[in-house]
């Protein structure tokens, strides 16, 4: 059935019929065949089979050497942490985000969103695949956590609000902003709405969601010890977020 | 016109030296009119790259293969003045990127098109600031892209193109005074320019589109010396310097995998003039063909210079 597939796409080409595929990410479906609508390896996802009868043909937006590492050939993920690790992907509703807290006030939170997590490895994940995009994400937010990087890129970033009822599942109405969030945290949150024009809405209300990284008034970085509360390594001093389960 | 107060501007004309009509009719060999090596519906050779700009999100450099006067000038030059131009620009695609806060929500791409020359593209010098025609280019060019992003999958952003005309082509040949028949020729040529850098730039972002739309010119060109009764030729990708008139031009987006047009700008009179015997099409039909033709020669260009980039970066 694959035969004819090819390797690579470029817009345009055509990639298959839609009586034997379903079109996925990447494609478009032009008077019943699939087109490619981006350049990239073309990915054949095999059918479910109590969902769906027809494999899905896709356009990955990925490298192969970042996407699949335990894949690929080791001379291709070699040099693939020089090359763009991920492109273009916009938040969408229940895709994961990290992002930094720009603003707390009483009912919301204001925050750039710095990285959208891919949805594959959102789905599963999977320590092993995972763990090549973790290391550019660690070296985006150590820069990001840094208070002095804050320079006016967050005008180029997308902004999200996180209101006080969707910050944490239970006892919504005793939440306290000021002791869930501080500006300069990283926080991981899934999205729920595109929202309004400026704003995307996020929520951070379940166990998995919630600051990530954020430094003390010492300004160290801390570790988390509670649900709800982080502790400064050096001067032991502990300070309210509302945290996300570390693994 | 508009002046750019906050820069101190040299004079508007002055970079060229002057041509006088006794030099360009002396006969020194310096004021040969370049001359079509190519055949009618040859193309000149195209040189595109994609993802030379490593700070935008995707971007193209292109350039057209200089007429053999050119070349030739520059081996052996004869005078200070080029003989003709070729066409060089590069593209950058800034995007997806947030909308900025004044504007309205939207569900679709938000894509803005920007085409500047360089001051130092056209034989003329440029201003600072964008004049008309460049808005115009920008406006042709968003056209042309619109109808082939797909822009629904990508709300509430904006997509920002922006691109520098390095060398444009020029209007007619240097040594000619303006007649009845002059236009911005050159404009068109750019304008295909303009298309297929776009797209390459536009594929190397990864944004979907339905197509890599290509741009493509044809023109009516008449070389006889006097208005003569010979028919006008159709040539592909003509370039104004090499012809003594060009009656009408014609320059399409074209996405060859639909066979839709996206773009059409067609310019000149073309009512009076009539093809050669034996061709029933009407001037329209012979030019919009001719322009389709030319945009599937750029197309291919296009399609191997997306397909070499992304076998770059898969390895």
């Amino acid at each position: 059935m694959a035969t004819s597939l090819p390797p690579v796409a470029i817009p345009g080409q055509r990639l298959g019929s839609v009586a034997s595929y379903a079109a996925g990410p990447g494609t478009h479906v032009q008077q019943s065949n699939i087109y490619a609508s981006i350049a990239g390896p073309v990915i054949v996802d095999p059918a479910q089979p109590k969902t769906q009868t027809k494999s899905t043909l896709r356009v990955s937006r990925m490298v192969p050497g970042v996407n699949q590492a335990g894949a690929a050939p080791s001379t291709s993920s070699a040099p693939a942490p020089k090359s763009k690790p991920r492109y273009n992907t916009l938040p969408a509703v229940d895709s994961i985000v990290l992002a930094r807290v720009t603003r707390v006030q009483k009912r919301q939170a204001a925050v750039s969103i710095l990285v959208v997590l891919d949805e594959a490895s959102a789905a599963n994940p999977d320590p092993s695949k995972a763990a090549s995009d973790n290391d550019n994400v660690a070296s985006i937010l150590t820069s990001a956590a840094n208070p002095e990087n804050h320079s006016n890129t967050d005008e180029l970033r997308f902004q999200a609000l996180i209101r006080k009822e969707d910050v944490r599942a239970v006892e919504k109405d005793r939440v306290v902003m000021d002791e869930m969030f501080r500006v300069g945290d990283i926080v991981r949150g899934s999205v729920i709405s595109l929202g309004d024009q400026s704003f995307y809405y996020l929520t951070t209300a379940r166990n998995d969601l919630g600051v990530v990284m954020a430094r003390s008034d010492a300004g160290n970085m801390m570790f988390p010890i509670s649900w709800k509360e982080m502790r400064d390594p050096v001067t032991g001093a502990g300070e309210q977020r509302k945290v996300a389960r570390p693994f | 016109m508009m002046a750019d107060r906050r820069r101190v501007n040299g004079p508007s004309g002055g970079t060229r030296p002057a041509v006088f009509a006794s030099l360009a009719e002396s006969g020194t060999g310096v004021s040969e009119r370049a001359q079509r090596q190519r055949q009618p519906s040859e193309l000149r050779k195209i040189f595109l790259k994609t993802g030379l700009i490593p700070t935008a999100s995707g971007s193209s450099y292109l350039e057209f293969e200089p007429s053999a006067s050119l070349a030739a000038a520059r081996i052996n030059p004869k005078s200070l003045i080029p003989p003709s131009s070729a066409l060089k620009l590069a593209c950058t695609v800034h995007g997806p990127k947030p909308l900025p806060r004044s504007a309205a929500f939207s569900p679709n791409l938000v894509l803005t098109t920007h085409v500047k020359y360089a001051p130092f593209a056209a034989r003329k010098r440029r201003g600072h600031i964008r004049d008309a025609s460049e808005r115009d280019l920008g406006v042709h060019l968003e056209t042309a892209l619109r109808g082939a992003i797909i822009a629904e999958r990508w709300p509430k952003s904006g997509l920002d193109i922006t691109i520098t005309i390095l060398e444009a082509e020029d209007d007619r040949w240097w040594a000619d005074a303006p007649d009845s028949h002059d236009a911005s020729w050159g404009m068109m040529n750019v304008l295909a320019g303009c298309i297929t850098a776009a797209s390459a730039a536009i594929a190397d972002a990864h944004i979907d589109c339905l197509d890599l739309v290509a741009g493509g010119v044809a023109a009516l060109v008449s070389d006889e010396e006097k208005q003569s009764s010979a028919a006008p030729k159709l040539m592909l990708d003509a370039d104004p310097a090499e012809h003594r008139s060009i009656v009408s031009a014609c320059v399409v987006a074209y996405m060859p995998a639909r066979d839709e047009i996206t773009e059409l700008w067609l310019k000149g009179d073309s009512s009076k003039a009539s093809l050669e015997n034996g061709d029933k099409r009407s001037v329209h039909e012979a030019l919009l063909d001719g322009a389709v033709d030319a945009a599937r020669g750029a197309h291919t260009v296009l399609a191997e210079a997306v397909r070499e980039s992304l076998l770059k970066t898969v390895g």
